[in-house]
Parts: structure tokens; C-alpha cells; sequence
């Protein structure tokens, strides 16, 4: 019981005196002071067009558009629709508990 | 603004070296670590001010480091931690302090100080570590595992520099008529 009020006292006492820091240009001097990284924004470019151009050689070579135009043509619409208006769903569920779980990378 | 959002933001940092999202980490976490930095420096605001610099600055040239295990604010933590700790072994901090002086300049320079006299009265009744330990779970809201993350110690040394910081407050905060009103 007595722990129980010397944290409440204590919990009371920290929560008056924390206040929230004004940035005061702290980020901007900040940002400014930063060493200066290889800027490796090119990688994300170099892998799509690589990866463009992968899978345009595989489908030009193999007839894979026709087979997948071929597909296409004889599912239903009905099916089409379903699958087409499922995504959103299915993606705004994992959006929300993705944002919900804590996050672990390894 | 959610733990995922670190996560991306730590992920465009990591890998394209974009400073923009570095900058959302900063406007994120700023106040919380140099509110940590100012309580541990009993309110000198220019050297708390240095010292989250330099940790923000550690923070981005080894963000590669970071695995996602614990929390990116944990992890944030450790590095203000040891930096504080390097920077005290380092200038001496409270050995070769003149009080009078710094609360002198405290009161002229210190926009924080007036409302912060009390806490840093109650802090210095406990030793460092106690200090840390106290501040980062009662203000920082940080669990008693992250505590120990934070300081590198074992869960059970984390427990005992609270409880023992804990008890010593009490007693000081009831001998001064904390909470009697």
C-alpha cells in the first residue's frame, strides 16, 4: 500500500515537473551540422530499371502478355471486379495491424 | 506518430542516406532527449543542448546499426546515455563544478530553471545511475527492461537503482511537505 502512494507521489511529482522542450531551431542547426553521406538515392533507380527491363526481356520472350491477355479475357467480370475491389480491403486491414503491433525487424 | 513510422523513417535514412527523415526522427525526439540531457545536467541548457547534438549526431552515422530489437527511442536513449557518461568522465562534470556558480548562472541563463529548482534539489539526493534510472521511468515512462537496455546493466540492477532512487526521493520529497497540501 505504502508503495503504491510513494509511486503515485513520485508519478505526480515527475508528471508536474516534465514539460515538453521547445525546438528553437534545434532540428535546423542540427540538419545543418550533419556530415555529409553518400547520397545512394540512385540504388532504388538502378534496381527499377534493371528490374524493368528483366522482366520486360522474360515477357516479350516467352509470349507471358499474350498468355496473361489471354487469361484475362476469359475470367468472368465478376471475378475481376472482386479481385480488383479485395485489394484495398486487404491492404487497409494489414495497414492496421501493422500499425498497431510492435514493430520487430529481426 | 506510430512506431512504424521510425522504422520507415530509420529505413530512408539507413539506405538512401535521406536527411529529411533524419529530420523527422530529430522534430520527433528532441524534446524528450534534451529534457533527459537537462535533468541530468541539473538544468545547464547550453551543455544539455551540446550533448543531444552530439547523440543525434552518433545517432545518424551509425543508424545502420540499429536491428529494431528494442524501440528506436530505446535505442536513442543508449546512445544520449553513453554520450552523457563519456562527456562527465571526460570534462569531470561534478567533480570540478563550482554549485554556487552554476546556480548563479543557472538563475540568469536559464529559461528552465525557476520551475526546475525543486526537481534538481530532489535529484541530487540520489548518485548518478540512480538518477538515470528514476528519471527514465518516472519521466520518460520507459518499462524496467528498457531501463536496462538503456544503462547496459541487468534487469535486476535497473530494479534496484530505481527502488533504492525511489525510497530516497520519498523521503525527501515528504521531508520537504511534497503532497501534504
Amino acid at each position: 500500500m505504502e508503495t503504491t502512494n510513494t509511486d503515485k507521489m513520485l508519478k505526480d511529482f515527475f508528471s508536474e515537473q516534465k514539460q515538453e522542450i521547445e525546438d528553437n531551431g534545434f532540428s535546423k542547426r542540427l540538419l545543418q551540422n550533419l556530415p555529409e553521406q553518400t547520397d545512394r538515392r540512385w540504388i532504388v533507380w538502378a534496381f527499377a530499371i534493371v528490374g524493368l527491363i528483366i522482366s520486360g526481356y522474360i515477357g516479350i520472350n516467352s509470349n507471358l502478355f499474350e498468355q496473361i491477355m489471354r487469361l484475362f479475357k476469359h475470367i468472368s467480370i465478376y471475378y475481376l471486379l472482386g479481385t480488383v475491389f479485395c485489394f484495398p480491403l486487404i491492404g487497409a486491414i494489414v495497414f492496421y495491424f501493422a500499425q498497431n503491433r510492435t514493430y520487430r525487424l529481426i | 506518430m506510430s512506431s512504424t513510422d521510425d522504422i520507415r523513417w530509420v529505413a530512408q535514412v539507413a539506405l538512401l542516406g535521406d536527411k529529411g527523415a533524419f529530420d523527422k526522427l530529430t522534430c520527433k525526439y528532441q524534446s524528450s532527449i534534451r529534457r533527459f540531457f537537462l535533468n541530468l545536467t541539473m538544468g545547464d541548457a547550453p551543455l544539455s543542448d551540446d550533448l543531444a547534438q552530439e547523440t543525434f549526431i552518433k545517432a545518424y552515422l551509425n543508424i545502420s546499426s540499429f536491428k529494431g530489437i528494442s524501440g528506436f527511442s530505446t535505442w536513442l536513449y543508449r546512445i544520449a546515455y553513453n554520450v552523457f557518461y563519456d562527456s562527465a568522465r571526460a570534462h569531470k562534470h561534478y567533480e570540478d563544478i563550482d554549485e554556487q556558480m552554476i546556480d548563479s548562472q543557472r538563475h540568469a541563463l536559464n529559461e528552465f530553471s525557476a520551475e526546475k529548482m525543486d526537481i534538481y534539489k530532489a535529484l541530487k539526493v540520489l548518485r548518478k545511475e540512480e538518477q538515470t534510472a528514476v528519471m527514465l521511468f518516472y519521466m520518460e515512462d520507459k518499462t524496467h527492461k528498457e531501463v536496462a537496455k538503456i544503462m547496459d546493466c541487468p534487469l535486476g540492477t535497473a530494479k534496484t537503482y530505481i527502488l533504492k532512487g525511489k525510497e530516497k526521493l520519498s523521503v525527501y520529497l515528504t521531508n520537504a511537505g511534497y503532497g501534504n497540501n
